[in-house]
């Protein structure tokens, strides 16, 4: 699942999910090809892509799954989502269903993965505000209660969708330090205290510097 | 992909010089976000580069085209298509080189920059070293075997490798049949492959140098050795999938004739489909994950290209799964789920690199569409016999557009009183499936009782007609109206008014062509008939068949009804259809037979409904019959991996040694071993009684040295009814089959059931044994027996051909408890078979000492003696059974006893050294 390379490389698997027509694979286009509806794309497939980031010396390599987003093919999630390190959950800001299917899919995430995953919400097309049905505070109350963060998009107007995926590593990459530093806490001290719960650092504040 | 390369950025020379001694220029290309190109690492010669090196390196986007075209700091233009960066140069040709990867970079302040890695370096002057430029992607099995050679400069690591596997396969004559142990297995011989490769001393320090070197060789090897193991090892696996590729295999069939449209697959991608497919089902040519793989991608790659027109499409997961499964569904191999398998467990060089690279997405892929076939999403019918098929037909999602679809039919149905030119055939077929039962009956009703009233008037003209050309010879009246337009014939009438009888003949049979009757077809030449087998409606097709539909109606396939009651598995339907004189071998434009069609639909159900009717009717079913391929339905089964219905057919009398057209026989087409078991060990034993007639056996009763025919002559004096009636005779070889098979199994209750003995009552348990039918209407005569009363119309002593009673089965077995049941039941402790062997025989040969001293104690003959003389005391000698031989002596056996070749017990166990015997015999001669 989590797994480092000798060579300090991280390698994680991202899924996107969301009901049909939200903009998935437009977030994901304008994120690697930085482009909305063009004509001129090199990949022709936006069902599996990678990008390889740099964050401060530490390297990430995002292997980014899009998923089918029709009803008919919920079932098939838990193949697509086991063993993933983040999840985007994408709504349309102007469509209250595509919220309630988050809502599901969070509770579905929650159920089979635990709180291993970083969850992001994303409510997307907000080039497209005057026409909101899913009210803002609600959106953002929601995410604080799962814990997930909330990002508002417009793959269209590129907004927010750099920042959406950076947040993500970064938070996969503090989480991952954490397990590890964790377990070696939880290996090396067993013997000498068994009570001590692990120090719960927040979730942004990795240390930049190094 | 796999193998795709890589490199740490931060560790290439050229970035770290540029980082640490030109900061300036770096931090200014940062800040003005240019792409840094960074020549891959041991590319370029030089040790030290000069600031010209890191300028022709540094691109600057152009103000027009941003995207395409750069120029470098040195002033010179590039162009970048398709991940290649073309320089031009003033002479010669423009340079090239290709963009290994792209890194995005972000400083402390998250200001983003990025980092392209480049095959070779953007100046045309710097000498670049001559290091040898490996493949970067391994794309087959030779790429794997030509690293390892090249790489090592020699074949001796293959040589290695190959006599790895030879030592593992020779230590694992048979592997382990579970995938988890199997899995162990292998990848410990990866790891040992592994080990000694990187023994040579090249590869270690090549692979020292580079990770990229590194995880190629691992690659090649993994690969090289799968394809080694490839035989032994997949053949385990598919044995592994068995039952879920046979289970996969139904459903595949089952939708096997789905179109694009049925999936909602997008039009722009229907030109890819041919070619995708052809790529997608060589997937069993090869050998190794490596290459299974890469045919995955292929297949996406091809549904990905451009059409002629060039237009764009963009593939989403939503567009590409209904692809895949329509891909799946149509490539016509037996063992995806083993694929599948073999791909997601037994990928070992990936282990470090997480299970998120494409590789797994495109396993992953495959998973999901063999998972969303599974589970019947799809539009298969998920129970065939059920009455609410239209309703459970209906996922959530078209709920709405069907109960909308639902109410317009009810409304059409409710103005159909009143309109009929509704009353369309297509309607009657739509009536049909949605089971309206008294709407069908009474459309057609009406329509024949107008058809017969038309003919009759018909005759009435035809006089009418005749005596009037006797009148005058004036004959005006053809019978080509036939073909002839509404208006036409309106204009053919005496007056737009007419009502005499002639004109209203007219009318009527313009009339008759919209009007459905049982026997109008539609432009496929279906009869209502065949749309109620399709669509499985038992209850129209009675009424269909009193109606006096045509039960061996052909449509342009040649399809009779019973065709499509076998494919779809509406045991129901196809047992009505054969009870009217449906023709059991009728074949279709394709030969096949409705068995043929079952078995490949995996309608077990219907398989054994079209066996046991021939066999009831005493119709033969040619259960050999080949089809316009050459197959019998067992090559069909054996193909598909359906065990239970290839046991069936071989006991029925299949042949797994018939050829096919490609000359292939069912061992061939079988694609793992349990099934090949199934072949091989089931013999056609229950043929032979099956085909009896009364015939059979007065020949057979000719011949007085047969041994049969005293058997049967016994028989006959113990029931004299039985010859009479061959047909129970036949039942009751049969029944003694599964009594026996039941008994072979151990399962006592089921051996009760057969026997119609309450088990329970000797249990001490209440209970009854619950007893289901095959089927509320299924009239085999398994069933039928089932559902009358309980008397058992069955003689515990009936045995089988070979003389065996269920007593001797149960002796043999050791079932002690099924004994006493038996002997509670009356049944003969002395009966013999046709070696003249008693159940205490059997049991002293198969050294069971409680059965011994139970059938002893129920009055058993200790000395019986059978055809060759032998009591079972020389049996347990014969055997050195010790326990039978103890438990025989306490009941006082006669051991002076001699068999047939003049030996007592003694001398046979003397003979065979069983010294404890010898010793129990002596002493207990010594006691007499």
């Amino acid at each position: 699942m989590m797994t480092s390379a000798p060579s300090g490389t991280h390698n994680f698997k991202v899924v996107l999910l969301g009901e049909g027509c939200v903009g998935k694979t437009s977030l994901l286009l304008r994120y690697i090809e930085d482009k909305f509806n063009d004509k001129h794309l090199t990949t022709l497939q936006a069902t599996f892509l990678n990008k390889k980031l740099n964050i401060n010396g530490k390297r990430i390599n995002l292997s980014i799954w899009d998923t089918a987003g029709q009803e008919k093919f919920h079932a098939l999630g838990p193949i697509y989502y086991r063993n993933s390190n983040g999840a985007i959950l994408v709504y349309d800001i102007t469509d209250e269903d595509s919220f309630v299917k988050v809502k599901n899919w969070v509770k579905e995430l929650k159920k089979m993965l635990g709180s291993d995953i970083v969850l992001i919400i994303a409510g997307n097309k907000i080039d497209l505000e005057h026409e909101r049905t899913v009210p803002l505070e609600e959106a953002e109350s929601y995410s604080t209660m799962v814990g997930a963060k909330h990002y508002y998009t417009s793959a269209k107007l590129n907004q927010g969708v750099e920042e959406l995926f950076l947040d993500l590593t970064r938070e996969m990459v503090d989480r991952f330090e954490q397990n590890s530093q964790a377990d070696v806490s939880r290996t090396s001290r067993v013997l000498v205290v068994d009570d001590e719960t692990p120090v719960q650092t927040s979730c942004c504040s990795g240390n930049r510097s190094t | 992909m796999e193998g795709a390369y890589d490199e740490i950025i931060s560790d290439n020379p050229f970035f770290r010089d540029l980082k640490n001694e030109y900061t300036n220029l770096f931090q200014h290309c940062i800040t003005q976000s240019w792409i840094i190109c960074v020549p891959r690492v041991g590319i370029l010669n030089t040790r030290v580069f000069t600031v010209e090196d890191f300028c022709a390196h540094i691109l600057v986007p152009s103000d027009e085209l941003p995207e395409t075209h750069y120029s470098t700091l040195t002033e010179k233009q590039v162009t970048v298509t398709n991940k290649v960066i073309t320089l031009e140069v003033t002479k010669g040709l423009p340079l090239q080189s290709h963009i290994l990867f792209e890194e995005t970079f972000y400083t402390e302040d998250f200001i983003k920059y990025k980092v392209w890695c480049i095959e070779s370096a953007l100046e045309p002057s710097t000498t670049t070293s001559d290091n040898v430029v490996t493949k970067d992607c391994l794309l087959s099995i030779n790429d794997c075997i030509d690293l390892l050679w090249t790489q090592a400069a020699g074949r001796h690591v293959l040589d290695q490798i190959e006599q790895n596997v030879q030592i593992f396969l020779k230590k694992h004559s048979c592997l382990p049949i579970a995938i988890s142990t199997l899995r162990e297995a292998i990848s410990e011989l990866y790891t040992l492959c592994l080990q000694t490769t990187l023994q040579n001393r090249r590869l270690r320090e090549k692979s020292k140098a580079s990770k990229h070197i590194l995880d190629n060789i691992k690659l090649a090897v993994e690969s090289y050795m799968q394809h080694l193991l490839f035989e032994s090892l997949f053949k385990t696996i598919c044995t592994s999938c068995a039952y879920e590729d046979s289970h996969l295999n139904k459903k595949i069939r089952n939708m096997s004739d789905i179109q694009l449209r049925d999936l909602d697959i997008k039009k722009e991608l229907y030109h890819a489909v041919p070619k995708a497919k052809q790529i997608l089902s060589k997937i069993d040519t090869y050998s190794s994950v490596l290459e299974k793989i890469l045919c995955l991608k292929q297949a996406l790659n091809a549904i990905n290209k451009n059409d002629n027109s060039y237009n764009v499409v963009l593939l989403t997961a939503d567009d590409l799964l209904p692809v895949f499964v329509f891909l799946l569904i149509k490539s016509g191999l037996p063992n995806w789920y083993s694929q599948l398998t073999y791909m997601k467990e037994f990928r070992f060089s990936c282990v470090g690199k997480g299970d998120s690279d494409e590789s797994a997405f495109l396993i992953t892929t495959l998973e999901a569409v063999i998972e969303h076939i599974q589970s019947g999403a799809l539009a298969g019918p998920p129970d065939p016999e059920s009455h609410y098929y239209y309703d459970s037909n209906l996922t959530e999602e078209n709920l709405q557009s069907n109960t909308q679809r639902r109410s317009s039919l009810t409304e059409s149905i409710s103005t159909s009183e009143t309109n009929s030119r509704e009353e369309t055939l297509e309607y009657v077929f739509e009536l049909i499936k949605a089971n309206h039962t008294e709407q069908v009956q009474a459309i057609l009703e009406k329509n024949q009782k107008h058809l017969k009233s038309i003919q009759q008037n018909e005759k009435s003209i035809l006089k009418f007609a005749l005596e009037e050309s006797l009148n005058n010879n004036n004959d005006d009246d053809d019978d080509d109206d036939d073909d002839s337009t509404e208006s036409e014939i309106y204009q053919k009438l005496c007056h737009p008014l007419c009502n005499c009888k002639k004109c209203w003949c007219k009318i009527s049979k313009n009339l008759l062509k919209t009007s459905p009757t049982v026997t109008s077809r539609d432009s496929h030449g279906l009869t209502p008939l065949h749309v109620a087998c399709i669509h499985g409606k038992a209850a129209i097709v009675e009424i269909l068949l009193d109606m006096g539909a045509d039960v061996n109606a052909t449509d342009l396939n040649e399809s009779i009804p019973l065709h499509y009651a076998a494919s779809r598995g509406h045991q129901n339907a196809l047992l009505l259809l054969l009870h009217s004189g449906a023709d059991i071998n009728k074949p279709n434009i394709d030969k096949n037979t409705p068995l043929h069609l079952a078995v490949n639909n995996g309608h077990m159900n219907c398989v054994k409904a079209l066996i046991y009717f021939a066999e009831h009717s005493r119709k033969r079913i040619i259960v050999n019959c080949t089809n316009e391929s050459g197959n019998t339905p067992l090559h069909l089964a054996a193909k598909w991996g359906y065990e239970g219905i290839a046991r069936l057919l071989i006991e029925n009398g299949a042949e797994p040694s018939r050829l096919n057209k490609h000359n292939k026989t069912a061992f061939d087409c079988a694609h793992n071993l349990k099934i090949l078991q199934v072949l091989k060990s089931c013999t056609p034993n229950l043929y032979e009684y099956i085909h009896i007639t009364s015939s059979d056996i007065k020949t057979l009763s000719c011949k007085s040295d047969n041994l049969e025919y005293l058997k049967l002559e016994k028989l006959s004096v113990k029931n004299s009814d039985y010859v009479n009636n061959p047909t129970k005779t036949i039942e009751n070889l049969k029944r003694i089959e599964r009594i026996l098979q039941a008994i072979s199994y151990g399962d006592v209750k089921l051996a009760c059931f057969y026997l119609n003995i309450n088990y329970d009552t000797f249990n001490e348990n209440t209970n009854t044994v619950k007893e289901s039918l095959c089927h509320p209407l299924c009239e085999c005569q398994y069933c039928k027996r089932k559902s009358q009363s309980h008397v058992s119309d069955f003689d515990i002593n009936f045995s089988d051909t070979n003389g065996f009673t269920a007593l001797h089965y149960a002796a043999r077995f050791g079932l002690e408890e099924l004994c006493k049941i038996l002997i509670h039941n009356k049944a003969d402790v002395n009966c013999t078979n046709r070696k003249g062997q008693t159940p205490l025989h059997l049991a002293a040969i198969y050294n069971k000492t409680k059965v011994i001293s139970l059938l002893l104690d129920n009055g058993a003959n200790i000395n019986a003696i059978d055809v060759a003389g032998n009591t079972p005391l020389h049996n347990a000698s014969d055997m050195g059974n010790i326990g039978a031989t103890k438990e025989l002596i306490k009941y006082n056996p006669d051991i002076s006893l001699l068999n047939a070749s003049e030996r007592s017990a003694l001398d046979v166990a003397k003979k065979k050294v069983h010294l404890t015997i010898i010793d129990l015999i002596e002493k207990y001669s010594s006691k007499l």
